[in-house]
């Protein structure tokens, strides 16, 4: 086990190598560079727009400036973004808990919606509250989430009864610790019931399909005939069967945590790293857009890395050695 | 701040006899314990306290003032740093601001300024002439990424300036340089606070005072004290218990106790804030205006029929033989073709289509806000299908039995048209301007394109036919130089000429290089005039309609006058009429 996550690790040195040379390419030799405002600005001299290319690092050849990047970044040392000439690092970290507390939050929400759903559906499959799940999941799933989020945000405006974006109120630091509480909740409704709707639609559909397949097996039928409760039968033997594949996406959805809200935060000016991803995409701004991709792999690697440990924990017939 | 005009000429001119005349004995002089002489605001008197909520649909990305280039930065940083002196928002006349007074000598180059006394910085240090000279030393230093050297280069050399005393500097310029006090009004920064990072040189003064600076370090001397920001929320200002400004009745401003502005995602969520009345001003689009003037009671709020923007819309040709070749290039170059396709241009259906009734029709590159240098007798191009076609026809194009347009060698006029992908207006403008260049007989491709892609062909490759894009503008039509003199790097039609390439421009340059050199503001206008004629005539650019401006302002707030730069362009005389949040 140790063996296969260490294995695991020293494969993401390879893949990080590609994923960031790759994408330093495609960035650098698509036309157009950060500057191009600056170049803009009738107010600016071509000269002066000269010397931040140079400041910038931007004038050196390609290759060096992926090897000098490349190496910085083996030592955690992510460069300066360019639009805002703070260490990129800050500038991630000081967005980053706002996109984790979010998608954590959705991703609780739900979990534990869906689960029981989807054990409802399978066990009462084809009845009436079956198909009205079945239906609203649909309907969840092909719902995008900018025109949900600008719904909502609609119905905000309508009712009053939920601020209009954001993540606090102006007035956030004159409250009490539970205020403050209180007040990012206020806040939070909106975004996680998008982000949770989403989730709870696939995740209940994939529940319930697992459920059925293993309801279908000798030793359900045999439980089943020996007397054992229904409950006993669904919670103890049924469930743990059919979760493995929800592990899984589990570990899918860790990679998620990040970037699986960047829409979302656009539409309702949620402080996470989407937006600043979105906007340091669109304006060349490197080594920010460079600094993302890798967290973002990071933590896609991580995530699977944790389901599959998860997964030894809960089925004892997956080994990896 | 109107009623300061006559007495800081006044003051200017006549030195210290204006002091012994008994005439401004009607109005008792206001003073303040600390600042001997106060700049007295020219609006009505308010009352303290209150929390001013705006909006700003980006980040800013620096709590440097004279790095900072973007609104989302120097909007904010505007609450907090003034200049030597400033602009009217009514009359558009330069007025003192740190500066009390300021003499030029005879031969127009050199500049003295007084500095006013007393005033101190948000730390309580004095504003002195050292802060005003380290300023510009920042500046000037290779490798700070400042603009104001740009505008303060005079005929190739910089301006000089030293410190005369403690509360005097002086500038020198090469020549008589009719702009100057136009571009002397960049923000002053504290030496004491900033010197250390200068002598670390130009990349460490660059981070300094980023957004990641705590926002009590950053130190000013404006109105309000930056106090809090959470990025991608937030910024909070507090009000500068020692500002140097008083009203009518000799009461300290700023009246508000506290600015936030609010970071959002977009327009459509300022709107909505806007009128949940969680904020309070917002900047209507064109198309929002009649549907906010019915709203205005239920919302407790007024939107203003506002003045026309600074900024110009306008489709540009390729003129540049390194761009490209061929018969294309010699449409392009030809006078009458340009003028065709502006004649061809529906700038009133855009106007109803586009902007709602909210905007003009537009032929100088001068917008009409700008008052003084406007130009309203250049020759127009009204739509007229029917003009248009007979100057192509001069031109040597002819329309084939199959619709299509050719010229004289028979190649078919087709040509791809990019503008910058995501701006709708733009995009909706190219769509039309497709249209009526269609009923020509010309085959015209429109494709947008991302704005770094679009621009990296404008400066850099060159390699593009015809492009719809726009620029900011100012008060000062020599800030434009850049896109105007055939050296310039945003001479788009052909930049970076290095000897004129037609009369034309090389009469723009003469004009350019003539107004910088001159300090008679109405001789000054009498060139750039000619400017705009010459650009009426040649049409490097043709220029579509400007847009009108919609503040809309909740009604609880006093001192709201319509100026130029918006409604709440005078944050220190803003106050709450009625009691407030």
């Amino acid at each position: 086990m140790l063996r296969h996550i260490a294995r695991r690790l020293l494969h993401l040195i390879p893949m990080l190598l590609g994923i960031t040379l790759i994408s330093f390419a495609i960035i650098q030799l698509s036309p157009g560079d950060f500057l191009a405002e600056a170049r803009m600005n009738p107010v600016v001299s071509s000269e002066t727009v000269d010397r931040m290319r140079v400041s910038f690092g931007l004038d050196q050849p390609l290759h060096i400036q992926y090897l000098r990047w490349f190496w910085n970044a083996l030592r955690l040392d992510f460069g300066y973004s360019f639009a805002f000439q703070v260490p990129v690092i800050w500038l991630i970290g000081s967005r980053l808990m706002n996109s984790v507390l979010l998608n954590l939050v959705s991703f609780a929400v739900a979990w534990a919606i869906a689960i029981p759903l989807g054990i409802h559906a399978a066990r009462r499959q084809y009845t009436l509250s079956d198909n009205v799940l079945s239906f609203s999941a649909y309907l969840g799933i092909s719902t995008p989430t900018f025109f949900s989020g600008l719904f909502l945000l609609y119905l905000a405006f309508r009712t009053g009864w939920f601020p209009i974006g954001g993540m606090t109120s102006i007035d956030h630091d004159f409250l009490p610790w539970w205020g403050k509480i209180l007040d990012v909740a206020h806040h939070m409704v909106l975004p996680v019931l998008v982000l949770g709707v989403l989730s709870v639609a696939g995740l209940m559909r994939q529940m319930r399909a697992n459920l059925l397949e293993v309801l279908r097996q000798d030793y359900v039928r045999t439980a089943r005939s020996k007397g054992l409760a229904e409950r006993v039968v669904i919670n103890k033997h049924v469930v743990r069967n059919a979760i493995n594949p929800l592990i899984t996406i589990f570990g899918f959805s860790l990679g998620g945590l990040l970037g699986g809200s960047a829409i979302l935060e656009n539409v309702m000016g949620w402080p996470g790293i989407g937006k600043l991803i979105v906007e340091a995409t669109i304006q060349k701004d490197l080594y920010v857009v460079m600094a993302s991709l890798v967290l973002g792999s990071v933590t896609l690697v991580a995530g699977n890395l944790i389901a599959d440990v998860l997964l030894v924990v809960s089925d004892p017939r997956i080994r990896y050695d | 701040m109107r009623g300061m005009i006559p007495r800081l000429v006044a003051v200017a001119i006549a030195g210290a006899l204006i002091v012994a005349t008994p005439v401004i004995a009607q109005s008792p002089r206001l003073t303040l314990p600390d600042v001997a002489n106060p700049l007295v605001a020219e609006g009505e008197v308010g009352r303290y306290g209150g929390t001013y909520v705006t909006t700003s649909i980006s980040d800013p990305r620096t709590f440097n003032a004279i790095v900072a280039q973007e609104t989302s930065s120097t909007v904010p940083l505007s609450y907090s740093f003034d200049g030597l002196v400033e602009t009217n928002r009514i009359s558009t006349e330069i007025e003192g601001a740190l500066a009390e007074s300021w003499t030029v000598s005879k031969d127009g180059r050199t500049w003295r300024f007084k500095l006013r006394k007393g005033v101190t910085w948000h730390d309580g240090v004095p504003v002195t002439a050292d802060d005003v000279v380290f300023t510009l030393d920042a500046a000037f230093t290779k490798g700070v990424q400042s603009s104001l050297p740009d505008v303060l280069t005079i005929a190739g050399k910089p301006i000089q300036y030293k410190k005369v005393d403690e509360f005097t500097v002086e500038f020198k310029t090469e020549q008589p340089f009719g702009p100057f006090l136009r571009t002397i009004g960049f923000s002053v920064l504290p030496k004491h606070k900033l010197e250390g990072a200068l002598k670390q040189g130009a990349s460490e003064f660059n981070r300094t005072w980023s957004v990641a600076t705590p926002p009590r370090e950053i130190i000013g001397q404006g109105p309000f004290v930056m106090q809090q920001y959470v990025p991608g929320q937030r910024i909070v200002f507090l009000r500068n218990t020692k500002y140097y400004r008083v009203d009518r009745k000799g009461q300290r401003l700023p009246y508000l106790a506290r600015i936030v502005v609010v970071v959002v995602p977009n327009l459509d969520a300022a709107r909505l804030k806007f009128e949940a009345k969680e904020t309070d001003h917002y900047s209507a689009r064109p198309r929002e205006f009649a549907e906010f003037k019915q709203k205005e009671a239920a919302g407790n709020f007024t939107i203003f029929d506002g003045p026309p923007t600074f900024s110009t819309e306008f489709l540009v040709f390729n003129m540049n033989p390194r761009g490209i070749s061929g018969p294309k290039l010699a449409w392009f170059q030809n006078a009458k073709f340009r003028q065709a396709v502006s004649h061809a241009v529906d700038r009133d259906a855009m106007v109803r289509q586009v902007y709602a009734g909210r905007a003009t029709a537009q032929f100088s590159p001068v917008s009409p806000a700008n008052k003084f240098f406007f130009n309203p007798t250049t020759r127009r191009y009204p739509y007229d299908p029917a003009r248009a076609e007979a100057l192509l026809r001069e031109a040597g194009f002819s329309k084939g039995a199959d619709g299509l347009l050719r010229d004289a060698a028979g190649n078919v006029v087709e040509f791809t048209m990019a503008t910058n992908a995501g701006n709708t207006d733009r995009e909706a403008i190219g769509n039309l301007v497709r249209q009526d260049l269609t009923k020509l007989g010309m085959r015209v491709t429109f494709a947008p394109e991302a704005f770094n892609t679009l621009v990296g062909k404008l400066t850099g490759t060159f390699n593009w036919e015809a492009i719809i894009i726009g620029l900011t503008g100012g008060l000062e039509p020599h800030t434009g130089q850049n896109v105007w003199r055939s050296t310039g790097s945003l001479h788009m039609w052909h930049p970076r000429q290095d000897s004129p390439a037609t009369d034309w421009e090389a009469e723009i340059d003469r004009v350019f290089d003539q107004a910088a050199q001159m300090v008679d503001q109405n001789k000054r206008k009498q060139l750039y005039n000619r400017w705009q004629e010459i650009v009426a005539e040649q049409v490097p650019m043709i220029y579509f309609t400007t847009t009108l401006t919609q503040p809309a302002v909740r009604n609880t707030l006093g001192n709201i006058r319509l100026g130029f730069g918006g409604t709440t362009a005078n944050i220190e005389e803003l106050y709450y009429r009625t009691p407030y949040r």
